[in-house]
């Protein structure tokens, strides 16, 4: 006799049917392998980080493997929102019921206007801020500074209504700070982290391995750091958490589960296995039935309790 | 080039029949997967993986060396030079591999090419084989235009000048064929013959050197291109490089582009 369990959870105002979603940058409607029913499987999509005007991304080489993980400095390339709008939202929107899209810009404004050019579109449920990117006038990320976090988000919140995911920066000295901040500016769910900065260089050519020198970190080499600030955070914030970084297999998610997350992000891991999250999906099911678990939300948090 | 949409892509187990040490540190590879073997063109590729996520993070680019719709199999030629490639140097027969392909735009060869002429140099032979094959099938004439630090990484020469009508070498210490550039052998031909396509793979310098001769006799010329790939189905953006309009992904826009389109940084 199979058992059911339940695996919807909801993040603010967002119904998921499953709290397994892409990490941004690691999923492209217009490449995906999936089908449009394993597609539909998954709890929420979240297409290519979107920019509001065409940006060319970083010089190669842009990507190196290093040990359990890689390297990108890929440069958040976008197509610009009137291509997404024209081109990949269509696909989107017959892919999934719930669309969570990433955002890019080089300044506050830059931001706003995005934000309130995609509040038009109903199909859209939330947007994700990320906050690592660097802002144009100092190259200083939006995500490391207190002041500037708040702006952002309490700017952004203004011009849209749809729910904001505050994609966290782990390059800080204390991520609970940054939370608090997003929480306090508005942001509705906050998403722990981004890939750490990181180098590697070819010691034969003696030169970094990445065109842009430096990079982010991803992979499973990333995980521990990750779910150690998720249950950081999680004992501090209300809002709900989305964690990410270097999850490969149901064990990884769970992980995050039991630190507190109430939903995950599966990101360079799709890269290898294209299939990697619907294999998540059927395991994570696998194993509450396994725990005599009925729900998803029975193990969110529970190392805490 | 028509756009691949990913359509015959499959992730898929393949199981390796044969492996061969050819010299130093070249192996050929041949794997059975007749989903993959049916479905690919000369000048894509596979990405493959002979290990589990947590040992090794990502999976490599591989191009078809040879393929056998026939009997499900294709073969890969690769360098020993890192710690995926080391492991494959470790395989058994009968060990599965993971796959995902094929992938990439290939080579076209157009319609009313009579004469075309590949160069290459050491390993970058390899994709270029399975068009050879193709190009011979069809009655096009092949010339081969073969460079190589040192004779014994000429591979493939022996099949190479079997299909061709000519083949020209150049090593970089002159103990076989000429020293210098291989390109010279194909300026001379190109003033004797009327050849319609060049295509080349293995070193941006020989590609640069046809773009330039390109510019003096006419005649279509691609090149297959490598770079450093993550997901090999267009997701990342990790493998782009420049052309004329822009970055483009090597793994689906590519491996194959027109040699007037690339930007080569010298």
């Amino acid at each position: 006799m199979t058992k059911e369990v339940n695996l919807e959870i909801d993040l603010s105002s967002l119904h998921l049917k499953n709290p397994i979603m892409p990490a941004s940058g690691t999923f492209d409607i217009e490449s995906t392998l999936l089908n449009k029913k394993q597609l539909n499987e998954l709890g929420a999509i979240i297409p290519k980080t979107i920019a509001y005007k065409k940006r060319e991304g970083n010089p190669g080489p842009r990507i190196c493997e290093t040990d359990c993980g890689m390297l990108n400095a890929v440069g958040i390339p976008s197509k610009g929102v009137e291509y997404f709008i024209k081109e990949e939202l269509p696909l989107l929107k017959k892919a999934n019921n719930i669309i969570i899209v990433s955002l890019v810009g080089d300044s506050l404004e830059d931001f706003c206007r995005l934000a309130k050019k995609l509040n038009e579109i109903k199909e859209i449920s939330a947007l994700e801020i990320n906050l690592s990117c660097p802002n144009l006038n100092d190259g200083i990320s939006f995500g490391i500074n207190r002041d500037r976090l708040h702006n952002l988000i309490f700017n952004i919140k203004r011009s849209t209504t749809k729910p904001i995911i505050a994609k966290l920066s782990p390059n800080v000295s204390d991520i609970k700070e940054m939370a608090l901040e997003a929480e306090k500016a508005g942001a509705d769910i906050i998403t722990i982290a981004n890939t750490l900065m990181g180098m590697a260089i070819d010691v034969e050519k003696q030169v970094p391995r990445l065109g842009n020198r430096m990079g982010g970190l991803s992979g499973p080499a990333i995980r521990p750091i990750v779910v150690r600030m998720i249950w950081e955070t999680a004992q501090v914030v209300n809002v709900p958490i989305i964690g990410v970084g270097g999850i490969c297999c149901a064990e990884d998610a769970i992980e995050m589960f039991l630190a507190g997350a109430s939903a995950v992000q599966v990101g360079s891991a799709n890269f290898s296995n294209p299939y990697v999250m619907l294999e998540i999906i059927k395991e994570i099911k696998e194993y509450l039935i396994r725990k005599n678990y009925s729900s998803i939300q029975d193990i969110i948090g529970l190392i805490r309790r | 080039m028509q756009k691949s949409k990913n359509k015959s892509s499959v992730l898929t187990k393949g199981k390796i029949i044969e492996q061969i040490n050819l010299n130093g540190n070249y192996y050929r590879m041949k794997i059975k997967a007749p989903q993959i073997a049916k479905e690919a063109k000369p000048g894509q590729f596979v990405m493959l993986s002979k290990w589990k996520i947590k040992e090794l993070f990502l999976k490599r680019p591989f191009g078809f060396c040879h393929i056998e719709p026939d009997s499900g199999t294709f073969d890969i030629l690769y360098k020993k030079i890192g710690k995926g490639t080391q492991i494959l140097t470790e395989s058994r027969i009968g060990d599965s591999v993971e796959l995902i392909g094929p992938l990439g735009n290939g080579f076209n060869i157009p319609e009313n090419a009579h004469k075309i002429a590949v160069v290459a140099r050491g390993i970058g032979i390899a994709p270029l084989i399975p068009l050879m094959l193709e190009s011979k099938k069809k009655g096009i004439e092949i010339y081969s235009f073969l460079s190589a630090q040192t004779e014994n990484l000429l591979l493939y020469s022996d099949k190479v000048e079997f299909i061709s009508r000519k083949t020209f070498y150049t090593t970089d210490d002159g103990l076989k064929g000429a020293k210098g550039k291989v390109t010279n052998f194909l300026e001379k031909v190109l003033q004797e013959t009327n050849i319609d396509v060049v295509y080349t793979c293995g070193s941006k310098r020989l590609a640069q050197h046809i773009k330039k001769l390109q510019k003096k006799h006419h005649f279509l010329a691609f090149v297959s291109l490598e770079e450093h790939m993550a997901c090999g189905i267009g997701v990342c953006k990790g493998c782009v490089h420049k052309t004329i309009n822009g970055f483009k992904r090597v793994c689906k826009e590519g491996p194959v582009f027109p040699v007037e389109e690339v930007i080569f940084d010298d």
